[in-house]
Parts: structure tokens; C-alpha cells; sequence
């Protein structure tokens, strides 16, 4: 075996013109095929993983439509306490989004649209203050409210100063009164892109915006699970509780937004998986087998000299598996600069939150990246080993002499 | 009793398919090497000559008749079973020497002893007494492409003779030589033979063939003469 390996290295030493080209092949379609295994389930775990971050594992809505875009929880108020008592629940949280306008006192100027987030300030927040301070803490001389950073540059607002919003809550909403807001932090949002303003206070100052009456409907319940219990068993008493909400766990979600949502990204990503995978495995079958027919006089004469079959033959598997190896190590480095790059491309489109990616590392993507390889290079080596087999010693030794 | 030969041919014959007509390469061919032989077969060009060598080299295998190596059927082997019996009986030198071109002289030596599971302090010994043995011992260290036909010729020679070969099984030796060069092969081929290993060379030369103790002559894949000194 070792020396059927020493010999696979000094055969492909003696072509490096060859053997680097292989090499770079292989590392070029290795960096591609790993990115397309980080992608096929990057979206995923990164989404998975934006979830978990809110520190809430089970969703409650109105109905099955996706989050914030059907009906609202109607009696809101009496939802929370009903799930907030359930042994397995640890905490409910109701949570609020609507369209809001900063509306400036300049003449004449434009009121800027936001996104208002809505939410008990005594729970545990779903966004990070990077500046000042949450809405919880201390007093302030208006409703407290936080702004993303985007919204703070571009109003020049800092903790401290005040705003004044007025609700974009539906029909009639021209006719809501406006309510002055104390900025008392700026945060960032898990659900922010590159683009939003987004801004987050008390539910019931949101409520106060649209003219709801406070606790009367909400977009959604965010529910932290009884450690102990899990999600699965929250979520189950809770769909036992209140049988007309829908109940989803993140990993549930997931799931959902996995099968539905992202499977484009899966099947862009199988697709260029497999094209990769077809153009390495061409390119070491055409360059081993090209090599292997240059040498058929010297291989016959070995097998004269008294080499077996099966070590010529591991001889060429090895170099198969010697030049993929080298190409899939260097493909590595490689492949990750360009995840980074195609990251940052795709999450500059308009829509995906900042926090998403689309190429995610992980353990069991580098395990499948290198069986991946690993059949490729064996794959790629079959017709050349079968040259080497069936060769026949005496009619080659006869040819070469001839020729 | 009389020694039985290592190799015997018997009524050999090879035929090969060709898309005309089947081309007869050797017809009824029997003949028999006996421990220190030395044997020289010489004819026109496709008379059989190489076709014979192959066969009694156990890497071709004929297509009537039968070859029997210190006894034994070799149709009957595996491809396992020839390629170890090539490994441990059989030397072969090429016209085209076939040496590996990544390896130096002395590594082409050591190859078929690493082969064949030799330790390798044994081996390493063995490779060096060879070279020197060739005259080449100051060129071990060298690549086929930094030798010259002769040298590389003679690494080709002590190559086939790294596990102690009965037989050794030269075709055109000295083909692709000048002539003096080509006779310091001969005469390296007179001493292995001397010191006790049996020797079929093909060859066109007749000075080469002259210093052989048998001569057998083909003609159409038949032996029609065979002359001993």
C-alpha cells in the first residue's frame, strides 16, 4: 500500500505541468462544489438560527399564512393569559407590526415610513440596543422608543431626542393623531435589511397610534417554552388550549420556510452540485487516462517485469485520489473567499435581513464535500484502471516495439 | 535422472485474430530450457521469435499446445500466480529498456525486490551489488534520462536480475544500441551466464546470437534448425 502510494506520488511528480493543472481543476470545481454544499442548507441554519436569536422557540398566529401577513389575533390580551399559564409555557409575549410615518416639523418636508415594532418592554427584547437604552429601563419624558441605525443616521437623532409618529395602520389613517416618541436607544433588529427603518416601543403606544384599544388584536404571540418541556410539548398544550390559532415551533418554521421558500436555493445548489461534480470527474478521467495511454509500454514491461494487476491498478486509483485530494485541500481556503464574496452579493438584495446567509459553514457540508470527492476521484479512475487492467502485455510490449 | 527443464514448450502454437485473417505467429513449437542454458533464437522479422519470448515469459499465453515451467502447467495459473512467477523466476530485458523515468537507476533496481516483500536493508544491498555488478555504481543516483542507452541497457540488465532470477528472457538487447556499446551487453550477458543463470536472447545480431551455446532458427513460427556448440 505505501509503496504503491510512493509510486502514485512519483508518477504524478514527473508530469507537474499536468498533474498542477489537475490540481488547480480539481481546487477550481472543489471551491465551487463546496460553496453549493454551504448554500444548499446555509439559508436554513442561518434562518434557524435568526430564530433562536429572538429567544422565543414557538410561534401563535391567527392562521397558517405566514408571519405578519394574515389576519391579526383578535382578543389578544386573553390569548397571552391563557398561555402564559400553561405549565409548559415559561413566557408569552404579544408582538405588533404596523406602518408608521415620522412626520418632520420642517415645511414641506416628506414623512419618513417605518416599520413600528410592538412589544411588552418588560420582555425579554427581540433586538440588540447598541446605544443608549431599552425601552424597560429608567424613565423618559415621552413613550420611549428605539430606532435602527439606519434610521438614526439618516434623521440625525441620537437617545435623547424626541420624534413624532403618526400611524399608517389601514383606511383612515390620515386622520390618526400624531404622538410624540423619546428616543431612548438605537438598536438593532434581527429582521432588519440593508435598507429598513425600523422603529420599536411599548405595544400599547403602538396601539395608541393605529386607535386600537390596547390588547384588543396583535400580529403574533412569541412564546418561550418551559426549558424542560420543549417546544414540542409547548406548542401541543397550546394548540390544546386554543384550538383556533396556529401554533408553529421554530423547527416547524424552519421546516416550512425549507420545503417551500428556500428549496429554490436547494435545487439552484443541486443542480451546479452535480454540473460541478460532472466537470471534475471529466477532467481527471480525461488526464489520467490520457496519462495512463502514454505509458502503456512501461506499464506492460512491469507487469512483465512481475507486477500484479491490482497493484498497477491501485497505482492509477492512488493518482487518481492524490491529485483530487491535493485539488479538494486547496478548494477549501478557496471556496470559503468565495462563500464570503457570494454572501455578501446576495445579501445585498433588497428584502433579506442583514443577519441572513446564504452560505453557512458546516461540519457535515465539509464531510459530504469530501465523499463527494472522494467518489469522483474513484469514479473518475475507473476507465483508466480498466485500461490497465485488460492490458494485454505481450500484444503492448510487441506495439511499442513495433511503433 | 536428468534435471527437468525450468521452461518447456509444448507444440506450442499462437494465433492471432486479425480482421483479414487469423495470422499464425508460432506453429508447433517445442522446445525446452534447461538450467543454465544459453539460448539464442534469430530469424527474419515476424517469424515468431518475440511471440515465443512471451510465451515462454509467461505473459502471453498460447493458443495451443502447452508451456510447463519446472513442471508445471502455466495455462492452469492465475494471473496472480504468472505475475509472481515472473516476479521471482523470470528476468526480462526490453529492446526499449522500459525503465521508469521518475526513478533513479538504482530505485529501477530496487523496484521488482520491493515487489516481491524483500526487507529493505536486504534489498538496498542487493540493488548496489548489482549496479556495481553492471559497472554502474557511480551512477546510481541518476535518472534514465541522464543515462545513455548502454548504461541505461545495463540498469535494464540488473533490474531483471534483482530476484535472482533461473531465467532470463532478452529481447533485441542490443536493438537500440551502437555496435560497441551493444557489445558490452553481450559481454555482460556471456557473464550471467557464467555465473549460472539460463539466457534466451532474440536477436537479429548474429555476433550476439554467435555467443549463445544453442542457435535455433524460425522461419513462418517454426523452429527449423537448432544448432549446439
Amino acid at each position: 500500500m505505501l509503496r504503491a502510494l510512493h509510486f502514485a506520488w512519483r508518477n504524478s511528480v514527473r508530469q507537474p505541468g499536468r498533474t498542477c493543472l489537475g490540481v488547480l481543476g480539481v481546487a477550481a470545481v472543489g471551491a465551487l462544489l463546496f460553496d453549493m454544499l454551504l448554500l444548499s442548507h446555509g439559508l436554513v441554519l442561518s434562518f434557524r438560527d435568526l430564530l433562536d436569536r429572538a429567544g422565543f422557540d414557538v410561534r401563535v398566529l391567527a392562521t397558517d399564512a405566514a408571519p405578519l401577513s394574515g389576519p391579526r389575533i383578535v382578543d389578544a390580551e386573553a390569548a397571552v393569559a391563557a398561555i402564559a399559564r400553561l405549565p409548559q409555557v415559561e413566557a408569552a409575549v404579544p408582538v405588533s407590526i404596523r406602518n408608521a410615518e415620522i412626520v418632520s416639523q420642517s415645511e414641506g418636508a416628506r414623512p419618513i415610513r417605518v416599520q413600528f415594532l410592538g412589544a411588552d418592554p418588560n420582555a425579554r427584547p427581540m433586538w440588540t440596543v447598541i446605544d443608549g437604552r431599552d425601552l424597560s429601563a429608567g424613565a423618559s419624558a415621552g413613550s420611549p422608543l428605539l430606532v435602527n441605525r439606519a434610521l438614526a443616521a439618516r434623521l440625525g437623532v441620537a437617545p435623547g431626542s424626541t420624534v413624532s409618529l403618526r400611524g399608517s395602520c389601514g383606511p383612515g389613517s390620515a386622520a390618526l393623531p400624531q404622538m410624540r416618541f423619546a428616543i431612548v436607544g438605537v438598536a438593532e433588529f434581527p429582521f432588519d435589511d440593508a435598507a429598513a427603518e425600523t422603529v420599536a416601543g411599548p405595544i400599547s403606544s403602538l396601539a395608541g397610534l393605529c386607535g386600537d384599544e390596547p390588547g384588543s388584536s396583535v400580529d403574533m404571540l412569541l412564546v418561550r417554552s418551559n426549558p424542560k418541556d420543549g417546544s414540542e410539548s409547548a406548542a401541543a398544550a397550546i394548540r390544546a388550549r386554543l384550538r383556533g390559532l396556529h401554533v408553529v415551533t421554530n423547527g416547524e418554521l424552519v421546516e416550512r420556510f425549507s420545503r417551500v421558500e428556500f428549496s429554490y436555493f436547494r435545487q439552484i445548489s443541486f443542480v451546479l452540485a452535480t454540473v460541478t461534480m460532472f466537470f471534475g470527474f471529466l477532467l481527471i478521467a480525461v488526464l489520467l487516462t490520457a496519462s495512463v495511454n502514454e505509458r502503456l509500454g512501461e506499464i506492460a514491461a512491469l507487469r512483465a517485469v512481475g507486477l500484479s494487476r491490482g497493484r498497477v491498478v491501485a497505482g492509477v486509483l492512488f493518482e487518481s485520489m492524490m491529485m483530487v485530494g491535493a485539488g479538494a485541500i486547496l478548494a477549501v481556503p478557496v471556496g470559503l473567499a468565495l462563500s464570503v464574496w457570494l454572501d455578501g452579493i446576495l445579501r445585498a438584495l433588497p428584502g433579506i435581513p442583514t443577519d441572513v446567509h446564504f452560505f453557512v459553514f458546516e461540519s457535515r457540508a465539509l464531510v459530504s464535500y469530501a465523499w463527494l470527492l472522494g467518489a469522483a476521484s474513484v469514479g473518475a479512475a475507473l476507465y483508466p484502471m480498466r485500461i490497465v487492467a485488460t492490458l494485454p502485455i505481450a500484444a503492448t510490449l510487441r506495439r511499442e516495439v513495433v511503433g | 535422472m536428468t534435471e527437468p527443464p525450468i521452461v518447456e514448450a509444448r507444440h506450442v502454437s499462437r494465433t492471432f485474430p486479425m480482421a483479414a485473417a487469423p495470422v499464425a505467429a508460432l506453429r508447433d513449437v517445442s522446445l525446452g530450457i534447461a538450467s543454465g542454458e544459453y539460448v539464442a533464437v534469430v530469424g527474419p522479422s515476424g517469424c515468431g521469435k518475440s511471440t515465443l519470448l512471451h510465451i515462454l515469459g509467461c505473459v502471453d499465453v498460447p493458443t495451443g499446445g502447452e508451456v510447463l515451467f519446472h513442471g508445471r502447467g502455466v495455462s492452469s495459473l492465475s494471473d496472480g500466480d504468472r505475475s509472481r512467477l515472473r516476479l521471482r523466476e523470470l528476468g526480462f530485458v526490453f529492446q526499449r529498456f522500459f525503465l521508469l523515468p521518475m526513478l533513479t537507476a538504482w530505485e529501477n533496481v530496487e523496484l521488482p525486490q520491493a515487489e516481491a516483500g524483500v526487507d529493505r536493508a536486504v534489498r538496498r544491498r542487493r540493488a548496489t551489488e548489482l549496479l556495481e555488478y553492471v559497472g554502474l555504481s557511480n551512477r546510481a543516483g541518476h535518472r534514465p534520462s541522464e543515462l545513455s542507452g548502454g548504461e541505461m541497457q545495463r540498469v535494464a540488465i540488473a533490474r531483471a536480475l534483482a530476484n535472482r532470477p533461473r531465467l532470463l528472457l532478452a529481447d533485441e538487447p542490443t536493438g537500440e544500441l551502437d555496435q560497441q556499446t551493444g557489445g558490452q551487453i553481450v559481454t555482460l550477458l556471456d557473464e550471467l551466464h557464467k555465473d549460472g543463470t539460463a539466457v534466451v536472447v532474440v536477436t537479429h545480431d548474429m555476433a550476439v546470437a554467435a555467443r549463445a551455446h544453442r542457435l535455433l532458427t524460425m522461419r513462418d513460427g517454426q523452429i527449423v534448425e537448432s544448432t549446439s556448440r
